[in-house]
């Protein structure tokens, strides 16, 4: 106990040597400290997103195989293309309008992988309702001829048709589709559909503000939608209004007459009303997967290859480079703040072990002193022991409420030049070809067809944040360079002999 | 009077690239309380090395250092009690501790055998005082004093833990003859009045004269005066 309170008033009897010592221990474990606590701040934001970016996947046709078709077709010339198409039968027919959809029954196996959390399955197509009118569309019809509608791919689109088009979006739960998650429309008036709605076929659907106003359109009323390929019997179906939404955000820059979506062109509704109405039971054009977290992309990725793939007719995508471009730049401050954290400790190391070895070499009279009149080796080194301790600790005291105040600067610091790396690499990058139609296509959960794609907030920032971490990193810090600091005393008080230091002049 | 110091056939050889140099070479002597023990010699004679190793400072190779009924050159033998109890160091450079006031000098040989600290204190005065160490000095740094006075300070400090024996290694070598005379008789006056046991090494034969016991010394070799 004595040796401590030596060793306490040895601390402040020496104040210049001590202060140039913490000093230079401050700077260093100030500098430790922030890198460590940017580390764990890049770690632990990267281990959040993983469960909130890069968990979400799309099973449908692929890009390749559609390009595929359309070339095959391209070499069958038009006469050909009639003829077969006249010669088909309903199941034909049915099989060449599903051609770039997805078995529903592979969106279901998909769905029962152990990673998937939530899924969706989604099909859009272009309907006729004759008794409402598409009045963004219609003023467009005088400008279309006949033939360039056909060529846009519409089958039984003409001049008059036009402006009765609308697009029916279909999935298993409303409220669950992109555009009312991503917030691009909202609910107005009414309900959504729900999934047993979905399981019912109830023929119901949400309509857009807009068009319910140009068309006197209320809760309750019924449209009369025209089924594609429908029987003589079955021409048409009647659908129920029962909810209005409006439109917050749009598509109008587009180059084609027929990507012009005005708001008020598309109606939601169950996927199995779509699917009848469509023609195409049994299809869908996508299924839409949030799985746990992004780890287990490869684990879905193999599965997919195993189960699905159908060679390379249904490709499986995901959000994964959303993920790489928040989580890279925090993942390269990871790196950077340990090469930091190692560098300063590397320092912390070196100032300890040389500043003790300057104290105890300009000190070797008095543990020659200490030694002749009676002071065992062990109190001693407590003594000396004590005083490295109290350098220790009031450098990480004042480094850890340094790094309260730095370590956010540092952190961004850091992640502003890991952003601006990324900047540069990606616009080294070459966009590969895949044509103008199949390189726009998004993921659904940026927002559904002919709705913008709602970027999501992919801001990358860094929040640190103290927690008790940062106290018990401060101590295990303290032990270590304290101990470091200890050694040398140690080593020279062992080694001493007092007969010969106490002789020098 | 029985003998309070008895050393018999010491020797210290320190081993040097040269060659080994026999420091002590079989010493042989006695020294008692109440009496001034004088080893003079010229400087490389091995005093300093005779002191070191009675005050167990350094190990001998061999021969014996018996005081009160102990051989402290033994294996075994417990030196850290002989430091507190039985010795005190006066050395040529002082060496008292700078950051420390004369004061705290004093008192830190009782503070490392853990006496508390009020009575570490009047100790200290009490030595201070004795030693002509006033107040305000006794609260200066020991490096803010002259050499007379950090010697005097240096012998309150051999004195503190009341020690039967007081080893001086040139206790006047870095002072001035008058102030180096203040010195020897207070070591004196420590071996007369306080029954202490005074061992001086020295190369100045003029404090032969208060000398109760004389030896020279040259070449690692004792002969009596």
């Amino acid at each position: 106990m004595r040796s401590i309170k030596r060793g306490f008033k040895s601390f402040y009897r020496h104040p210049v040597g001590n202060l140039i010592v913490v000093l230079l221990l401050f700077v260093c474990l100030a500098f430790s400290l922030s890198m460590l606590v940017v580390k764990l701040a890049a770690d632990s934001q990267v281990e959040d997103i993983k469960e909130s970016v890069g968990n979400y996947s799309e099973v449908r046709v692929s890009s390749e195989y559609i390009l595929e078709v359309f070339e095959g077709e391209l070499d069958k010339g038009e006469r050909q293309r009639r003829r077969e198409a006249r010669s088909m039968n309903e199941e034909e027919e049915v099989a060449d309008r599903a051609k770039f959809l997805l078995p529903e029954e592979l969106a279901d196996i998909f769905s029962r992988q152990d990673h998937i959390i939530t899924f969706d399955k989604i099909q859009n197509a272009g309907i006729i309702i004759t008794n409402a009118e598409n009045s963004e569309l219609a003023p467009l019809a005088q400008y279309a001829t006949d033939a360039e509608l056909a060529r846009q791919g519409i089958e039984g689109l003409n001049r008059q048709t036009l402006g009765n088009l609308f697009v029916f979006e279909g999935n298993t739960d409303c409220s669950s589709a992109s555009d009312f998650l991503n917030g691009s429309k909202k609910l107005v008036e009414g309900s959504f559909f729900t999934y047993e709605d979905y399981l019912e076929k109830n023929r119901v659907a949400l309509v857009e503000k807009n068009m319910a106003e140009d068309n006197e359109l209320e809760i309750g009323d019924e449209v009369e939608a025209v089924i594609v390929g429908g029987s003589r019997n079955n021409r048409t179906m009647e659908i129920e209004i029962i909810g209005i939404y409006e439109t917050i955000e749009a598509e109008r820059d587009s180059g084609s007459i027929l990507d012009y979506n005005p708001a008020g062109n598309k109606l939601f509704a169950p996927l199995t009303v779509v699917q009848e109405l469509n023609g195409t039971p049994g299809y869908v054009e996508l299924g839409s997967y949030y799985f746990d977290n992004v780890d287990s992309t490869a684990a879905l990725q193999q599965a997919f290859s195993q189960e699905i793939a159908d060679g390379n007719r249904y490709e499986l995508i995901t959000d994964y480079m959303d993920y790489e471009k928040i989580s890279d730049p925090l993942e390269k401050v990871g790196k950077t703040s340990m090469i930091g954290l190692i560098g300063a400790l590397g320092a912390c190391a070196l100032i300890i072990l040389l500043a003790m070895a300057i104290i105890i070499g300009g000190r070797t009279r008095e543990l020659g002193v200490l030694k002749a009149i009676g002071a065992t080796g062990r109190q001693v080194i407590v003594q000396y022991a004590t005083e490295v301790i109290c350098i220790c600790l009031v450098s990480v005291i004042l480094a850890t409420g340094a790094t309260v105040l730095i370590s956010q600067g540092i952190g961004n610091w850091l992640l502003s030049g890991s952003v601006q790396n990324e900047v540069v690499e990606e616009g080294e990058e070459t966009r590969e070809y895949t044509g103008s139609y199949l390189s726009d296509r998004k993921l659904y959960k940026e927002g559904g067809l002919y709705s913008v794609a709602v970027e999501e907030d992919k801001t990358v920032n860094l929040n640190v944040i103290y927690q008790g971490d940062l106290l018990l990193y401060g101590i295990l810090i303290l032990f270590g360079i304290s101990l470091l600091g200890m050694a040398v005393p140690v080593i020279w008080i062992t080694r001493l002999r007092p007969a010969r230091v106490l002789s020098i002049e | 009077m029985q003998e309070t110091l008895e050393v018999k056939d010491l020797c210290k050889t320190f081993k040097a690239k040269a060659g080994d140099v026999t420091a002590v070479d079989k010493v042989s002597f006695e020294a008692r309380k109440g009496e001034v023990t004088v080893i003079v010699g010229p400087s490389g004679s091995g005093k300093t090395t005779l002191l070191y190793l009675i005050g167990s400072l350094e190990s001998p190779d061999g021969g014996e250092i018996n005081t009160f009924g102990e051989n402290i050159a033994a294996s075994g033998a417990d030196l850290i009690r002989y430091r507190r109890r039985r010795v005190g160091f006066v050395f040529q450079f002082f060496n008292l501790i700078s950051a420390l006031t004369t004061l705290e000098n004093v008192m830190l040989p009782m503070d490392i055998q853990a006496v508390p600290v009020s009575e570490q204190r009047s100790t200290a005065v009490r030595l201070l005082d004795k030693m002509g160490i006033d107040a305000r000095l006794q609260k200066a740094k020991a490096n803010r004093i002259s050499g007379g006075e950090k010697q005097r300070v240096a012998i309150a400090r051999a004195m503190a833990n009341d020690p039967d024996i007081i080893l001086a290694d040139e206790p006047t070598g870095n002072l001035d003859s008058a102030t180096g005379r203040v010195v020897v008789d207070i070591l004196v006056r420590l071996a007369r009045e306080d029954n202490k046991c005074v061992v001086i090494v020295t190369h100045d034969e003029g404090i032969l004269e208060v000398a109760d016991h004389s030896f020279h010394m040259m070449d690692g070799k004792l002969t009596l005066q």
